[in-house]
């Protein structure tokens, strides 16, 4: 890890966003879709050999249709929004990507590879399947299905060694950190809900074909309804998944934070409904399942890729790679140094609308919170730092915020000197004042003793379960 | 720089140097298709010179150049943040909407190439037709100028905080239109080569020469070739003095001269193919060799420019913690099986082609 001077990068507003939304946004769109084209590919697969054995003819229809399209633009479209998420994570934390691509990049590099052959397999396809001998179609589709699906494979283990790096800890071991814990339990996962959306979407294409009769819709709609059939598994993976979850993202979600116990209740609700759906409707009463029907059930796969998106990124705090960097791109290593130097001291960018604050000490302020607090606060919008310490007499943020490991242990522990953390409190109580053009500059140095005393109490280190860490150290 | 590019870096250093200009050559052979064939076509569109093989195959093959040229941006987007990795996240930050807005210009672009291909769209009024090209190139030219926008930036470390205090929409410096012109003017002699070999082919299945005639592609890459000069010289003088001895110095010195041999071949190959009323394989691929060429040794001089802007030598420690992380051979078992199914996709096709083309010609199919 970085062991020089810190890497000062410009911090941009995201307005009344937080970070986090912005990339769960993004990243909603971009695994929905991602996994559409892994999906759909294998769907391809199976239809084209229940055409060419006989079983289905009608299938060829369906795979000469509309569905190849959207295959094919769904896997341009998911690269495109991969890169997406690629430049948002640098304009969030260009850090963490920074210390992914050094410890990944020939994992990356190999899942290129595999996003070359999804690419050359599929157009060979969608261009040339037409003239081709079944056995070259089931070729081509078998190689685009397993390049697509590799994708996942290479990028999964990197994702989810964000989230439980393992034995990496320690070892900086490459295969243990791509092998790490939730490694299998999120491929598996992941693959389930990528048939899934592609067994979806299938029923939706097929009630949009007009020339079709209404019994051979009703035969390709029960296979493609069995691409929903692993869903059954769903509910065991996603235990393992939980099982291997750090303790404190498990309490997290399961009713230590709101809006994560929430969007966690979504994508498990909404898979529900869809599995039900699937398989006591379709698979068990082989019912038809019509165009509205089919788009509903689409939709409620999307909030379930949502959920389960704000989840992912919820989840890591306070870090965006576990136990080696912290979601506002410090180490553990910089907040004990910050603490000596100040965190903004060597700052070279300069504030956006510096004239708009009264003193010094409140651009100060400014800063502080800047680099420390905005990828996870505003100031008075979304989770607004006037909101929520209203209600706070200043001694209280004083100590809430020299202790922030403490206060909250999903946050990293404050960074900075006394004199730091005063213009951040004083900052924070001219907002709530509702920014007064004059403001009076805290100089009293038996409050800057306290906060030194504080910061000293609580340590440099993160809030987390001391127990789990030390368990997982170990 | 003392030695020939990239042997006076330390191995670490020098190695992730080849990956990137490599990967990042093929990158600007896809992007020059894409630059120039729908420049072309937004030029043709409004001459109203009309429907020919050549705008066919151009718009016939657009989605997948695209697809091409991102799918190749990705391998130097990855060597490019461990080289410089500050200096390129920190301009993506300064560029912040700017920057993030050339992925959903992509995807309308992407879409417009659709349009552009469908049936549908020979009922709309001109005007409407011309939109959607124009359009098409703008969400390309766009992109490009981001890049070298981009690009330019990163090398200027001293204004970043005054950049980030003034968050402008666009950084101005004069140095990024004369840059983009180069690429692309460039681009025209590369679409030549690359759609060359697609006309030829199609000429094979007919036995009428197609138009345009060769000469017209011939001429347009010669047109080309000499613009690029034009705008290589312009970008030249407009360099500081200092950085612009780097072309002339140890490192870059024999790409520069590859480039310029490169450029002169083509400038050969595509002379000889002007007078020809049919394309001929022998200055097809020559002009195809001279391109090539080019291209990697533009992409050396244009990386030494870059080496002599910033701070190198303080990025070694940082190139050399990234080689110590292991993962290499899996890279490299996976590119050749992946290679081999590549090829083994392409094959699949091209024998079921010929096959269906032999039996076309002996009137089995028709
Ligand atoms: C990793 C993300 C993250 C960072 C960085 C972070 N916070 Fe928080 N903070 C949160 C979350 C999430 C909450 C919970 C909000 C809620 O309960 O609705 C929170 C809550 C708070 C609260 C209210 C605590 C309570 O007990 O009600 C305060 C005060 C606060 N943060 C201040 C700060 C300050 C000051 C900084 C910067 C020095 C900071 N935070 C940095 C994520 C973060
Ligand atoms: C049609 C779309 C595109 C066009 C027209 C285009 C054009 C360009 C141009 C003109 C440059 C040279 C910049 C300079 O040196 O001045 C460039 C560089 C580059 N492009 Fe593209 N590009 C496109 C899409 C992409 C995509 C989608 C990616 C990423 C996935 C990408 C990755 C890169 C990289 C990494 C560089 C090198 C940047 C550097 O070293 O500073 N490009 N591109």
């Amino acid at each position: 890890m970085d062991a020089g001077p810190l890497p000062y990068y410009p911090i941009n507003d995201f307005g009344p966003a937080m970070k986090g939304m912005v990339i769960g946004g993004l990243g909603i769109f971009h695994v929905f879709i991602a996994q559409f084209a892994i999906g759909g590919g294998m769907l391809m697969c199976y239809f084209q050999w229940l055409a060419m054995t006989g079983r289905v003819p009608l299938a060829r229809k369906f795979l000469d249709g509309f569905f190849k399209f959207l295959v094919l633009v769904s896997f341009v479209v998911g690269a495109l929004t991969g890169v997406g998420m690629w430049f948002t994570t640098i304009q969030i934390s260009p850090r963490t990507i920074g210390m992914m691509v050094d410890e990944f990049h020939w994992i990356w590099a190999t899942e290129w590879t595999f996003f070359c052959l999804e690419i050359v397999a599929g157009y060979t396809f969608y261009r040339y399947g037409s003239i081709l001998t079944d056995k070259a179609r089931l070729a081509l589709l078998g190689l685009y299905s397993v390049a697509a699906w590799g994708s996942l494979f290479w990028i999964n283990g990197i994702l989810s060694w964000q989230l439980t790096p393992g034995d990496w800890i320690g070892s900086g071991s490459l295969a243990a950190g791509f092998f790490n814990p939730s490694f299998f339990p999120s491929l598996i996962f992941r693959t389930i809900v990528s048939m899934t959306i592609a067994g979806l979407a299938a029923c939706v294409v097929v009630n949009l074909m007009l020339e079709l009769s209404r019994e051979e819709k009703t035969t390709l709609i029960q296979r493609a309804a069995r691409f929903l059939m692993p869903m059954v598994l769903m509910p065991i993976v996603g235990l393992w998944f939980f099982s291997v979850l750090p303790e404190d993202s498990r309490d997290w979600v399961m009713g230590g934070s709101v809006a994560m116990t929430m969007f966690m209740t979504i994508a498990v609700g909404t898979s529900m409904l869809i599995g039900l759906y699937a398989l006591v409707g379709l698979i068990g009463q082989r019912l038809y399942i019509n165009g509205a029907t089919a788009s509903l059930l689409c939709a409620l796969a999307f909030a379930a890729t949502a959920g389960g998106e704000f989840v992912r990124e919820g989840v890591r705090k306070p870090y965006t790679v576990r136990q080696a960097l912290y979601s506002n791109s410090l180490t553990g290593e910089d907040v004990a140094r910050l603490r000596q130097v100040g965190s903004v001291t060597h700052d070279p960018y300069p504030l956006e609308n510096a004239s708009q604050y009264p003193n010094e000490q409140l651009k100060l302020g400014a800063k502080v919170f800047r680099m420390q607090c905005s990828v996870c606060h505003t100031m008075s919008a979304t989770n607004g730092l006037t909101h929520l310490t209203g209600t706070w007499t200043m001694e209280q943020k004083r100590l809430n915020i020299a202790q922030l490991q403490r206060t909250k242990s999903f946050m990293p522990p404050f960074a900075g000197t006394p004199e730091e953390l005063e213009a951040l409190v004083q900052l924070v109580t001219w907002e709530h004042a509702d920014r007064p053009t004059s403001w009076p500059v805290s100089t009293d140095t038996d409050v800057l003793n306290r906060i030194q005393q504080w910061l000293d109490d609580v340590g440099t280190e993160s809030g987390l379960k001391p127990g789990r860490l030390l368990a997982e150290a170990g | 720089m003392e030695q020939v590019f990239p042997f006076g870096f330390p191995a670490a250093s020098a190695r992730y140097l080849t990956l990137y200009v490599l990967t990042l050559a093929v990158h600007v052979v896809f992007m020059h298709y894409v630059i120039a064939g729908t420049g072309w076509l937004a030029i043709s569109g409004i001459l109203g010179l009309g429907e020919s093989s050549l705008t066919k195959t151009l718009r016939d093959w657009m989605p997948a150049a695209l697809s091409a040229a991102i799918t190749a941006g990705v391998a130097p987007l990855l060597f490019v943040q461990i080289l410089y990795k500050h200096a390129f996240y920190t301009s993506n930050l300064l560029l912040f909407h700017r920057w993030m807005s050339i992925l959903p210009v992509l995807i309308v672009g992407f879409y417009l190439l659709y349009v552009m291909k469908s049936r549908q769209i020979n009922n709309w009024p001109l005007v409407a037709r011309w939109a959607v090209v124009l359009l098409a190139f703008g969400c390309f030219a766009f992109t490009g100028y981001s890049w070298t926008e981009n690009h330019v930036l990163s090398l200027q470390k001293s204004e970043w905080p005054t950049v980030f205090e003034q968050s402008r929409t666009f950084y101005g410096n004069a140095e990024i239109l004369p840059r983009l012109a180069l690429w692309f003017v460039g681009s025209v002699p590369t679409l030549g080569v690359l759609v060359g070999w697609q006309l030829r082919h199609s000429q094979n299945n007919a036995d009428e020469p197609i138009a345009p005639a060769p000469s017209v592609v011939a001429t347009a890459s010669l047109i080309g070739l000499a613009g690029s000069v034009l705008f290589a010289l312009v970008y030249f003088f407009m360099l500081d003095g200092d950085v612009r001895s780097v072309v002339t110095g140890r490192a870059a010195l024999l790409y520069f001269l590859i480039a310029t041999v490169g450029l002169a071949v083509q400038g050969y190959a595509w002379w000889r193919q002007r007078g020809d009323a049919r394309w001929d394989v022998r200055w097809l691929g020559l002009a195809t060799a001279g391109m090539l060429i080019t291209v990697i040794g533009v992409s050396v001089v244009r990386e030494c420019l870059r080496i002599a802007r910033l701070d190198f030598a303080a990025l070694y420690a940082e190139h050399e913690a990234a080689a110590g992380k292991s993962g290499l051979i899996v890279f490299f078992v996976f590119a050749v099986i992946n290679a081999l199914a590549i090829a083994w996709c392409v094959r699949l096709v091209c024998t079921r082609r010929s096959a269906v083309n032999a039996r076309v010609d002996s009137g089995e199919v028709t």
